[in-house]
């Protein structure tokens, strides 16, 4: 390879380049995920009312992970506090459903109230790093907590049912809350991968690997975090109407539990941190866990940490982290492929640089 | 004459009761390549830290072409055109060698699409690391990681170069490597200003000379002047290492006699 002297400005006369976003093309990917989808759509007509409703749950908890791998995968924001949108997500859906919005309709406003609060509350948490950042997101969620406690018109602390539903046929009103939830936790990743894939998402990568580094190589590091923490607290809204209408009321101290941090942490962690895919592999695994584990009452907890533990130790990148290291499988392509075609003679060969 | 392209104005920083800076003023002028030596903890580092914006002064200002920067962080310093290496290379270890020279590109570099992807290239080619762009930075060996530094810095398109000892712990045939890569940073028009231990990698490039000690300028001018300074000596010349390295240098004379 000749050396060019040029580098700053004008472009090196060697060598064309040409990027693509993976190794190789994947025209079926999209169809696949499509796919998916469709028969993941088509669910509550193949199976019954109980499993309709464990997959809720289970699109709830995608959600969740996904949005915590953002925010402590790729934006370095290890929060403990996501449980303040969750709260407050159940808590829009609930009061605009008592204005008399259709509860099912009131889903995606929960989810820009949520975003649109996250940005004060941002202004205040960004003031702190590290582990007095995940403190604080906890406190929040408690004061949050606390000042809902306090109005009586949100069922105080023992909590309120969800109005403007009862006259739906309970087959209808699950599949409904089944579809709401596909389509949250579809959008959720549809985000995540649209976000990860564009300019913000190479920078994002970089604050994963090394915050000051992004900053050195002029990366508004500030902005993508705060922007990660919007959208992050717009999932969590999300998933907390979600829980709302599977549930059909809400209580405060369950809504803003801590427990839900937990969940998601476990999700990402035994996934694996730092990947789009991480948080489905972790879903799919807790959801599973949880069925095998039922009946054993306390066992099931002390499973499932031991299940992290062995994990975290023997794998620190989670089951996708061991898994993509020995297939070269990329289902959400996010990087970049460089090619170089040399100029050295017409029609040349394209020659490719680099080894994986 | 127009502004000079850095300006320190009696810039101080203490931490604790260390003084790494100490009423310390310095002008650089567009197109200046620039070396800065001194005993360890004589405050280089830090002065890079001031300029590129991971430090703050305690007191002082810096400008750049004439405007006050002291205020914005080391990302808005990178996209205004100062580009800096660390001395330990920090490359973004689960990123590409492509991928960490593109973000660069795109962020202090101020390029979009195709064009950042051509000046990513660029800039891999021009420091011989093209060849493995599609490689985890995280597997790259020591020399490679210096170069992948140094690509991404000029990934950024600096108007200013900021270098900390690019050479370290490498050979000597890698040092002329570098040492080769950074004439080329500085013939496309960059001022460089360059830490360095290894005097002979930095005398083949530098015109100017600035010897720190306690935070403090000791001597500033032609290189061969400022090493024969009998203060920069009494500083200098109690490790034979660096006598030595001088006198391979061919810079003090007598050194060896």
């Amino acid at each position: 390879m000749t050396t060019s002297t040029a580098a700053l400005d004008r472009p090196a006369t060697g060598a064309r380049v040409r990027v693509t976003r993976s190794r190789r093309p994947r025209p079926f990917l999209g169809l696949v995920a499509l796919a998916a989808v469709a028969v993941l759509a088509a669910m509550p007509a193949l199976v019954g009312a109980g499993i309709t409703a464990k997959l809720v749950d289970g699109f709830i908890l995608l959600t969740l992970a996904s949005m915590w791998n953002l925010l402590a995968g790729y934006a370095g924001l290890v929060s403990v506090g996501q449980q303040t949108f969750i709260g407050l997500g159940s808590y829009v859906v609930l009061v605009l459903a008592q204005w008399g919005l259709q509860p099912y309709l009131a889903l995606p406003l929960a989810a820009v109230v949520c975003a649109a609060l996250a940005l004060p509350v941002s202004w205040l948490l960004f003031r702190l790093r590290g582990g007095y950042f995940a403190i604080a997101t906890w406190v929040v969620a408690d004061a949050v907590l606390l000042v809902v406690s306090h109005f009586p018109s949100l069922g105080g602390g023992t909590g309120a049912i969800l109005p403007g539903i009862a006259g739906i046929a309970p087959l209808t009103r699950l599949a409904w809350t089944y579809w709401s939830a596909l389509a949250v936790a579809v959008a959720a990743l549809g985000v995540t991968y649209l976000l990860l894939r564009g300019r913000l998402g190479l920078v994002l990568t970089a604050v994963r690997d090394d915050e000051i580094g992004a900053r050195s190589v002029g990366a508004r590091v500030g902005w993508a975090k705060r922007i990660v923490f919007l959208v992050a607290a717009a999932g969590c809204g999300a998933a907390g109407g979600l829980l709302i209408l599977s549930q059909l009321n809400v209580q405060a101290p369950s809504v803003f539990s801590v427990e839900w941090s937990a969940k998601m942490i476990f999700v990402t962690i035994i996934g694996g941190i730092g990947t789009l895919e991480g948080p489905i592999v972790g879903t799919i695994v807790f959801v599973l866990l949880q069925e095998l584990l039922a009946g054993f009452g306390a066992w099931y907890f002390i499973a499932l940490g031991t299940v992290a533990v062995v994990i975290a130790l023997w794998s620190p990148r989670g089951l996708w982290g061991f898994v993509a290291d020995r297939v070269h499988l990329r289902p959400f392509p996010i990087g970049y492929w460089l090619w170089v075609d040399d100029d050295t003679g017409a029609g040349a060969g394209r020659a490719e640089k680099g080894v994986e | 004459m127009a502004a000079p392209l850095l300006e320190l104005h009696g810039i101080s920083k203490r931490f604790g009761q260390v003084v790494v800076a100490d009423d310390l003023s310095l002008d650089v002028q567009p197109g200046d390549a620039l070396g800065i030596v001194g005993p360890n903890g004589a405050g280089k580092t830090s002065l890079f830290g001031i300029v590129s914006g991971d430090l703050t002064p305690d007191t002082g200002q810096v400008r750049l072409g004439g405007n006050p920067i002291t205020h914005l962080d080391a990302a808005a310093r990178s996209r205004l055109g100062i580009g800096r290496t660390y001395q330990v290379p920090r490359p973004f270890e689960g990123m590409t060698v492509f991928e960490n020279a593109l973000i660069a590109a795109q962020q202090g570099g101020a390029t979009r699409g195709r064009a950042s992807h051509q000046l990513a290239a660029d800039v891999l080619a021009d420091t011989g690391i093209l060849a493995e762009a599609n490689r985890p930075a995280g597997q790259l060996g020591l020399l490679q990681r210096k170069r992948l530094e140094l690509a991404r810095a000029l990934a950024t398109r600096p108007r200013l170069l900021l270098l900390d000892e690019v050479a370290g712990g490498l050979t000597d045939p890698e040092v002329a490597q570098l040492v080769a890569i950074v004439q080329r940073a500085r013939a496309s028009g960059a001022a460089i200003i360059w830490i360095e231990h290894v005097v002979r990698a930095l005398v083949a490039v530098v015109d100017r000379l600035v010897c720190l000690a306690g935070g403090r300028i000791i001597g500033d001018g032609v290189p061969s002047v400022v090493l024969a300074n009998p203060a920069v000596r009494e500083v200098f010349l109690g490790t034979e290492a660096t006598a030595e390295s001088f006198a391979a240098a061919g810079l003090v004379a007598g050194a060896g006699s």
